[in-house]
């Protein structure tokens, strides 16, 4: 098995330092990663984790605004941040001559956020149309990633707006950016990651040099995510506005992270959707053609909280709801009857690994070298304190067998354990002249 | 925990970039095959695995005079079924060598894209060479595709981005192919499997085609793999087809896609420009980047970072085979479409009154160069780069001279294109929204026709 070279230190302030050298390329991909993410923002300021993200873009105690992006892209480099369930990620690609650069770049956010009412008003403004261009104004938006958490879960942090309410964000004051930075953004409750044209010695000492003197701070307040136990299936509804296509989400409360079930609860998902051979797909799509699309995956490494594999079912309006969901329970029916193959689980098993060997070399679009390796090394080392899990994990992966797989569906694959939603497209008045289309 | 007290370790400023590294290239072999199929491998060890594509020079462009979008549905065909494996077989065997396949067309080709473990890669080409050569087209699996294929195109029918595409690539092309980007439900209810079996016959052929291999592979052995998959493969050189002139485009007008009531508006400014062929090719590409192609540039800056009337807006130069184009996008708030397209066209006036200066430019060209190395350090971005080497016929060396071209432009190479290429004066605004709302703005800047989701004009509401 691939064998990947990882160091990794902790500086006397806390902060987890992470390096993984491979020289063959002159790029080297920088990322800082905090733990904090949609589900653990403070009640009542949804959204709020996603808003800041984009203030630590709006300036710093020594590179102003518009010098971030400058400072990026005419090093000749990429950056971007992302806010998750579970963390959220700000991270460049470069040309490895601005290395250290980069370092200097995230120290200085990391040490203090230098902005004003006029950079939070402005990405203020950004957000919500970031929002409408991907939820409010796009066929099938935030499905069913923002439409299902609130049918499944019942506790806030998992539960809520993720991207948030406008008078949540319209609420958010200058004052509620600095307490969150203060809060969330010390160095003990992160982790530095060097990946790619790294000498380790090297990237060590300017972590040291420019990372070591900030401050540590109180960890943040643990949030309680469990949910309680589910006693019956939970169902809910929401208007697709401009689609066409009537659309229906099922989500199955998945085992915790690590446990035995975890692995197995994986291969099961691995047979149900992976592709057009997976059961889901084959039988919605391929044979009984009730579905034009049938897709669907659980959350595994990227996760640190409550957990559903979801389905994702488009199906011909010509058929109603009822008759596409029985479809569905008929794949579900015959995997927790009869299990799946010990040959079908090996070629699970295949794409397993082969997908993981995707994820590390890039897994954000080719100009992000490694992304899903910083992804994953990030994840780790937050959530496990162990980045040399990514050296083993796959092993875990392998030696689960279609028994485990067999016993994991009928535990974990009934009714009372998931959450159904519905996306119903309006009705709508044609509009002037037929679909002909004179052109 | 003790921390050092300390800020000797401040530095205020940003350290100045290292020595540039020189990009080691991957190995490559490139050979023709006798039947005239082209052949590119590219090592790259990064990870254990192996990405092709196979490119065939015909596309939808072909047969838009036609049969819009034939290109299309016959690769989604092509991938169920072949004269040894059935649709399940295809899928099961690709699943077993931990591959991902597409099968898809654009205007100019037609692709099949295979990737997986490396230590299956003769099962891998084998596969490719089956579907490319062997395909069945089996007449249950072309219905379902279609009503399929029917559904999507509808939603495609509801959503802004596409109908903005749409609508401009209508606008600047006119009858020639590259006019449509999708066929109407009527065009894709006329199809017919024997169609579909023509067009595979005549264009899925070794002579006007390309292999790329790229991978954890050693390629002497991969050359030997394709010779074994595609060597018997023989057919007829493909025809050439007649292509009708793109309009003339003089004076800016305005084209509204009437959605009703949507929350934002698609704002959308092109005009033609040139192919990657075109000598001027490279500057386009600086010209854009500091238009509007990165995060960075003056577009960017202004109608997002400054103004916040967008999240995304982005300029790009699109080199289709025999035209490019110069497109501008934002999605933007209802009540600024006016003032977010008067910062468009100052954005483009500036870039063709004023050069552009030392700093600026000198950023720009580091962002080309960059960009540049960081893809090519992937195996997909590898791909990518030598699909667009070998797709476009440019120069051996274009990849390994990248970086030295776009070091050697200058402001006034800046200043020509701009004033060639972003075309102010003639450029075609399209806007998709709700017309009650945005009509009167969009007016201020041109001639406004209005449309309906599926192309019929609409009669004025002014």
């Amino acid at each position: 098995m691939l064998q990947i070279p990882v160091e990794h230190i902790t500086l006397a302030n806390g902060l987890r330092v992470v390096i993984s050298p491979d020289r063959s390329a002159p790029v080297a991909t920088v990322g800082v990663y905090y733990q904090i993410g949609f589900r653990l923002e403070p009640q009542g300021r949804s959204g709020f984790a996603h808003l800041f993200e984009h203030m630590m873009f709006q300036g710093s105690e020594n590179a102003g605004k518009m010098e971030h992006i400058k400072l990026v892209n005419a090093s000749g480099g990429v950056l971007n941040g992302t806010t998750n369930y579970d963390v959220t990620n700000y991270f460049e690609s470069v040309p490895s001559n601005a290395l250290e650069r980069m370092l200097w770049l995230e120290a200085d956010r990391m040490r203090a956020l230098k902005v004003d009412d006029e950079n939070l008003r402005n990405q203020r403004d950004v957000v919500k149309e970031e929002v409408r261009v991907n939820v409010m104004n796009q066929p099938y938006g935030g499905f069913p990633w923002l439409d299902l958490p609130p049918v499944a879960f019942r506790n806030w942090p998992n539960a809520h707006n993720f991207y948030g309410d406008f008078v949540d964000l319209d609420a958010a004051t200058l004052g509620d950016v600095q307490h969150f930075f203060k809060t969330y953004y010390a160095p003990n409750n992160a982790v530095l990651l060097m990946l790619g044209d790294v000498d380790p010695a090297e990237g060590f000492a300017y972590a040291r040099k420019y990372f070591e003197d900030i401050p540590p701070g109180p960890l943040p307040p643990r949030v309680d995510v469990s949910e309680k136990p589910q006693t019956e299936e939970r169902r809910g509804q929401v208007e697709e506005k401009l689609g066409t296509l009537p659309a229906i989400a099922i989500g199955y409360h998945g085992p915790a992270r690590n446990t035995p079930d975890w692995f197995r609860f994986a291969m099961l998902d691995g047979a149900l959707h992976g592709g057009r051979a997976g059961r889901v797909y084959r039988e919605l799509v391929l044979e009984k053609q009730i579905a034009v699309d049938a897709s669907g995956g659980f959350d595994l490494i990227e996760s640190n909280g409550p957990t559903q594999m979801v389905t994702r079912i488009f199906h011909h309006p010509k058929y109603d709801s009822d008759t596409a969901i029985a479809a569905f329970d008929q794949v579900i029916a015959q995997v927790r009857e009869k299990g799946i193959a010990a040959s079908e689980l090996e070629e699970v098993k295949v794409k397993f690994r082969s997908d993981f060997y995707s994820t590390l070399e890039s897994g954000m679009g080719s100009s992000m070298p490694r992304f899903g390796l910083m992804h994953y090394l990030a994840c780790f080392t937050l959530f496990d304190n162990d980045p040399l899990r990514i050296n083993t994990i796959l092993d875990e992966f392998q030696a689960v067998t279609a028994a485990r797989v067999k016993e994991v569906a009928q535990k974990y694959l009934v009714p009372e354990n998931r959450a159904v939603l519905l996306r119903v497209p309006i009705q709508k008045p044609e509009l002037v002249g037929s679909t002909a289309g004179a052109r | 925990m003790s921390v050092p007290a300390t800020s000797d370790n401040r530095i205020l400023r940003a350290p100045p970039l290292g020595p540039e590294r020189p990009v080691s290239w991957a190995r490559r072999s490139v050979r023709t095959l006798s039947n005239g199929l082209e052949v590119v491998v590219a090592e790259s060890k990064s990870v254990p695995k192996v990405s092709a594509q196979l490119f065939m020079r015909s596309g939808n462009a072909v047969v838009a005079h036609r049969s819009p979008g034939l290109a299309d549905m016959t690769a989604a065909v092509v991938r169920t079924g072949t004269e040894s494996r059935p649709s399940r077989r295809i899928e099961e065997d690709l699943r077993r060598m931990g591959g991902d396949m597409s099968t898809n067309a654009g205007a100019d080709s037609s692709a099949i894209g295979i990737s997986g473990l490396a230590e299956f890669s003769q099962g891998l080409l084998d596969l490719m060479a089956d579907l490319a050569r062997n395909a069945t087209l089996p007449v249950a699996e072309f219905e379902r595709e279609r009503s399929q294929h029917l559904e999507e195109l509808r939603i495609d029918r509801t959503t802004p981005g596409f109908l903005g595409s749409e609508c401009l690539r209508r606008v600047l092309f006119g009858a020639h192919p590259y006019g449509i980007i999708a066929p109407t439900e009527e065009q894709v209810k006329l199809y017919t499997r024997d169609a579909l079996a023509e067009f595979y016959r005549t264009y899925y052929v070794p002579a006007e085609s390309v292999l790329l291999v790229v991978g954890d592979v050693d390629s002497n052995k991969i050359i030997d793999q394709v010779e074994q998959a595609f060597g018997s493969w023989k057919a007829p050189m493909p025809l050439a087809t007649p292509r009708p002139a793109p309009p003339e485009l003089t004076g800016r007008r305005v084209h509204l896609v009437h959605l009703p009531g949507t929350v934002q508006t698609d704002v959308l400014v092109g005009n033609r420009a040139i192919t990657r062929t075109d000598p001027n090719w490279m500057r386009m590409v600086l010209t854009n980047s500091i238009y509007g192609g990165a995060f960075h540039s003056r577009l960017v800056m202004n109608i997002r970072e400054q103004k916040g009337y967008t999240y995304s807006p982005r300029s790009s130069a699109v080199p289709l085979r025999q035209h490019g184009y110069f497109a501008i996008h934002a999605a933007v708030r209802n009540d600024v479409v006016a003032a977010s397209l008067a910062e468009i066209f100052y954005e483009l006036d500036r870039m063709r009154a004023l050069p552009v200066g030392d700093a600026e430019l000198d950023d720009a060209r580091n962002y080309l160069s960059g960009v540049f190395s960081l893809s090519s350090s992937t195996q997909d971005g590898l791909l990518g780069q030598l699909s667009t080497v070998y797709l476009d016929r440019l120069a051996e060396d274009y990849l390994e001279t990248y970086r030295q071209r776009v070091r050697a432009l200058t402001a006034e190479d800046v200043l020509l294109t701009a004033r060639r290429y972003l075309d102010s004066k003639n450029a075609q605004i399209v806007v998709v929204g709700d017309r009650a709302l945005i009509g009167e703005q969009a007016a201020l800047f041109g001639e406004l026709e209005t449309y309906d989701a599926h192309g019929n004009r609409l009669g004025s509401i002014f």
